[in-house]
């Protein structure tokens, strides 16, 4: 009993020991908001936090971006911060920053808190829906001071995306398949921001509600949702002609859905739809022309 | 009379001054590694302190607050995994034996994506729900499957075995079922999470974490001669006076909570518990005196190193330290067995 | 005086149906050399765990040194009871030396290192086993015979009044076989110990026990019938005994002092000449 009891004063003995040293350490209260004057570097984590940031005229105070920012091409001269699903700590601190933007999932809000424990400043934005991508527009507005510069940039995207829905009208929906992988082959379901613009084009999602957000399908469904246009974007900025085709030909295997006997299957480039940011009138139109391409003739 | 053999034996002074040298090449490692990493940093800036200005020292921000506490949770981390390691080789007299051998992986995988599922938002001390739900669903395996071996009867291996791979096939699946219907998108982050992360901690995590350690260490240190007669033969062992019961149970406790408490301050790095007390026993043989502190040791500047490894190798990406321990230390491991099979004529 | 073994109504059943030993009573004073012997599954390894405390009887109880077995500690049994059972192949490279220390482990002091005491009594184990010249090297790249002396070199480091060894010259050539014998028989004479074997060797048992054990199977029909025999060994081993317990018609001479045991196969050469009587197992 005696080697037992003696553990357990060591224990005690070390635990005291540690919190006098070290204290506990409460969560810094670094998450106050800093004052728009006071921002002059900052760092984004996220593609289309860069593209919101030049939007409203802050390129010349980022100091750093993730590998993938690439839109504006001046994004791709900044320094690099890590990447999307791994940010670098280290380039974080280095870079001196006033402010660090992050999206809500795990690894960047980990960073997010992270930096807050250390004592810098940190915002994490959820950008998963139209709605919110006006929201964190208008966030960082306030943060920087520059709000006339955000409601405009809102206003803007909502007038350009008010015209559209004018013009695509309450006809008859088109059921769109919205392929992001092929093997195994995945769509983009109907609690996506993909949906969104699908539906703001005038289209309507051929998958029903499912529980995932991308699910993968089978054979089955795809002939079973019985698709009037297939879009696919792409892979690779270049080509797109040739992606085109190559697609045409790999969806003959679903001989009797409409989009194939139609030949209406489309590839189109990624970054303005995968990317919830102020492009978003310019990926939306391109849904709308594939979907509608009469209407947009002139 | 002094033969050969007795001159060749292990005395608490030869095994004093190879700890200390080995923690001498541990300092040292941790201190050069310290000062690699993405960004170069000059301790000139570091010494100079924390700014009390608007504008902060970068470098002695990443040296203090980032680098410092990872490359000492690396040395936590990977001491915890080498001495758990060496236990569950020794109880279960198999060399390939490792830290997670007996479903503490999955089981910390399940806490993880329970903790997950259930949304469950707050922080104890600072850890993350993840983390504590890891070490709880790490003990609670343990435990599970040493509850399933006693209805075996007695300490068997092969019970314990077999009941660790019926725990760990289930619990994995219950894994990937959980995964596939769950909607939360966190879900993926667990995957990312479980592959090994060192991340910085608070310096009082860290002493803590770095007590459970030393503590356990010494338990086993004190418990060595016995587990060197229990990993000799089981049989043998009763009759020589080392009571089998009682320092199966001690090591056994002690082994998984230093693996659970390492999973949950890092995730699940892999190679380490496998590699380093294999290594070890091969280069200074099988006496567990010498073992425990040595490869508890040589695990910390292995881990750290992989972790440093990590950091820089695909900048401005990071690596999860378990690829880097397990390409690391698969071929390194390699050249040891053949260089030392060969010297020695055993393996092992 | 320590090494005193008292067994007293003894029974033991693997399963509760049957039963191997029953209802054994026998005392081994101190100092003698014991051996047991019988045929197999007559319960000669059983006994010898229930001996040693690996076992727990059914029913009986077993004394070492006036105390029930299951009164003493782990660590304490250690140091009144030694065993030797079938050498095996570590898994890990242990060294004979290492090998031998192990039974020291008892006697470490508080850091877990062993003192100059317990060096210098494995060095004589080894000399006594003559395995010194192996004494860095690991066990497993010894042979089966050598391996065995190391593990009988191990006992007799663990320095107790009480020594039980399962077969322990089985596999071992002759030189050694008898050398063995000679060690055990020079530490019952010089040191007092106790000494019990299992053994298959009735030549070499009647040549240096002082008291031998016969066991038999267990036969099942007649129950209340003993199945044992113990006594000096001259009188255990008559050839009538021999026969009940093995099937087997010995010729049992006499040279000089020594007693010698022939075993009369079918195939043994024709000794009426000078037993007097026909091999009975021959073929007419």
């Amino acid at each position: 009993m005696n080697k037992w009891l003696l553990l357990f004063l060591i224990i005690l003995f070390w635990s005291a020991a540690g919190l006098a040293i070290f204290g506990f350490q409460q969560d810094q209260n670094y998450s106050a908001t800093p004052l728009p004057n006071q921002v002059d570097r900052i760092i984004s984590m996220a593609p289309n936090l860069t593209e919101i940031l030049f939007a409203l005229g802050l390129g010349d105070k980022i100091v750093g971006v993730t590998l993938d920012s690439d839109y504006p091409p001046e994004a791709t001269k900044k320094p690099k911060a890590g990447t999307f699903w791994q940010p670098n700590i280290e380039a974080a601190i280095a870079a001196k920053p006033d402010l660090v933007i992050t999206l809500g999932f795990t690894q960047q809000r980990n960073l997010a808190e992270r930096l807050k424990r250390i004592g810098y400043k940190s915002l994490t934005l959820n950008i998963e829906k139209v709605s919110e991508l006006f929201e964190a527009i208008r966030i960082i507005g306030t943060y920087t001071g520059k709000q006339s510069e955000a409601n405009k940039l809102v206003g803007d995207i909502s007038e350009k995306l008010d015209k559209l829905s004018a013009l695509v009208g309450t006809k008859a929906k088109i059921r769109v398949l919205w392929v992001v992988q092929r093997e195994p082959l995945r769509v983009a379901g109907r609690d996506t921001f993909i949906n969104e613009l699908i539906e703001l084009a005038g289209g309507e999602n051929a998958i029903g509600p499912t529980l995932h957000q991308y699910p993968p399908i089978g054979a089955e469904q795809v002939i079973a949702c019985n698709p009037d246009v297939i879009i696919e974007p792409a892979m690779n900025p270049k080509n797109l002609a040739g992606q085109q085709s190559s697609a045409l030909e790999y969806w003959l295997r679903f001989k009797n859905i409409p989009a194939v006997t139609n030949k209406r299957i489309y590839v189109i480039d990624g970054d303005t739809v995968s990317r919830l940011g102020p492009r978003l009138y310019e990926g939306t139109e391109t849904i709308a022309r594939c979907l509608r391409p009469e209407l947009f003739a002139n | 009379m002094q033969t050969k053999a007795m001159k060749e034996l292990l005395t608490p002074r030869k095994l004093i001054i190879k700890i200390v040298s080995a923690a001498i090449v541990l300092v040292l490692v941790m201190l050069v590694c310290s000062l690699i990493g993405t960004e170069s940093i000059s301790m000139k800036e570091v010494f100079r302190g924390a700014s009390k200005q608007a504008v902060v020292n970068p470098d002695y921000e990443i040296f203090v607050k980032v680098r410092v506490p990872r490359i000492i949770l690396a040395a936590i981390v990977g001491a915890a995994l080498a001495s758990s390691g060496l236990v569950f080789q020794a109880l279960l007299r198999n060399p390939l034996a490792d830290p997670y051998i007996l479903g503490i992986s999955s089981g910390a995988g399940l806490g993880a994506v329970i903790a997950v599922i259930s949304g469950i938002n707050w922080t104890l001390w600072g850890r993350s729900p993840i983390a504590l739900f890891a070490f709880a669903g790490a003990l609670g395996t343990v435990w599970l499957v040493w509850f399933i071996s006693r209805l075996t009867g007695k300490f068997h291996v092969t019970g314990l075995l077999l009941a660790g791979v019926v725990v760990n096939a289930f619990f994995s699946a219950v894994i990937m079922f959980l995964t596939s219907v769950a909607k939360s998108r966190e879900i993926h982050a667990t995957i990312f999470w479980l592959m090994g992360n060192m991340i910085e901690e608070d310096f009082f995590v860290l002493w803590m974490g770095a007590g459970c350690i030393l503590a356990g260490i010494l338990i086993l240190f004190n418990i060595s001669p016995q587990l060197n007669v229990i990993s000799f033969s089981a049989e043998d062992a009763k009759s020589i006076g080392v009571n089998t019961a009682r320092i199966h149970t001690i090591a056994f406790a002690v082994a998984a909570f230093m693996t659970a408490v390492a999973v949950s301050l890092s995730g699940l790095i892999g190679f380490v518990g496998l590699v380093v007390p294999h290594a070890v026993r091969l280069v200074f043989g099988p006496d567990h005196r010498q073992l425990f502190p040595l490869s508890s040791i040589i695990g910390a500047i292995f881990l750290v190193a992989a972790d440093t490894l990590a950091r820089v190798i695909i900048a401005p990406a990071q690596l999860p330290v378990g690829v880097v321990t397990a390409m690391v230390g698969g071929p390194f491991f390699l050249v040891l067995l053949v260089k030392f099979s060969k010297k020695v004529g055993w393996l092992g | 005086m320590s090494g005193i073994i008292e067994i007293e109504n003894l029974s033991f059943g693997y399963t509760p149906k049957s039963t191997i030993l029953k209802n054994i009573s026998f005392e081994v004073k101190p100092g003698t050399f014991l051996v047991i012997a019988g045929p197999n599954g007559a319960g000669k390894s059983t006994l010898l765990n229930l001996m040693c405390g690996m076992l727990r009887p059914s029913s009986g109880i077993i004394r070492i040194d006036s105390k029930a077995i299951e009164s003493y500690k782990t660590e304490a049994l250690a140091k009144k009871v030694a065993v030797v059972r079938q050498e095996l192949t570590p898994v890990f490279g242990f060294s004979v030396f290492e090998t031998v220390l192990m039974a020291r482990t008892p006697y470490f002091n508080k850091f877990g290192f062993e003192g100059q005491a317990d060096k210098r009594i494995v060095n004589e184990a080894l000399q006594a086993t003559d395995t010194a010249q192996f004494a860095l090297r690991p066990l497993r790249n010894l042979s089966g015979g050598e391996r065995q002396r190391v593990f009988i070199a191990r006992a007799l480091a663990q320095d107790t009044p009480v020594l039980l060894l399962d077969e322990p010259t089985s596999f071992l050539d002759l030189k050694h076989q008898v050398k063995i014998h000679d060690l055990l028989k020079a530490a019952q004479l010089e040191k007092g110990k106790t000494i019990v074997a299992i053994t298959h060797d009735i030549n070499l048992a009647a040549q240096y026990c002082d008291e031998t054990l016969l066991l038999s199977k267990q036969s099942s029909s007649i129950q209340t019938e003993r199945n044992y025999y113990i006594g000096s060994t001259k009188d255990v081993f008559s050839p009538e005994q021999i026969e009940r317990a093995f099937g087997i018609r010995t010729f049992v001479g006499k040279v000089g002092q020594e007693k010698f045991y022939l075993p009369l196969g079918k195939f043994a050469k024709d000794i009426s000449q000078i037993s007097g009587k026909p091999n009975s197992n021959q073929p007419k």
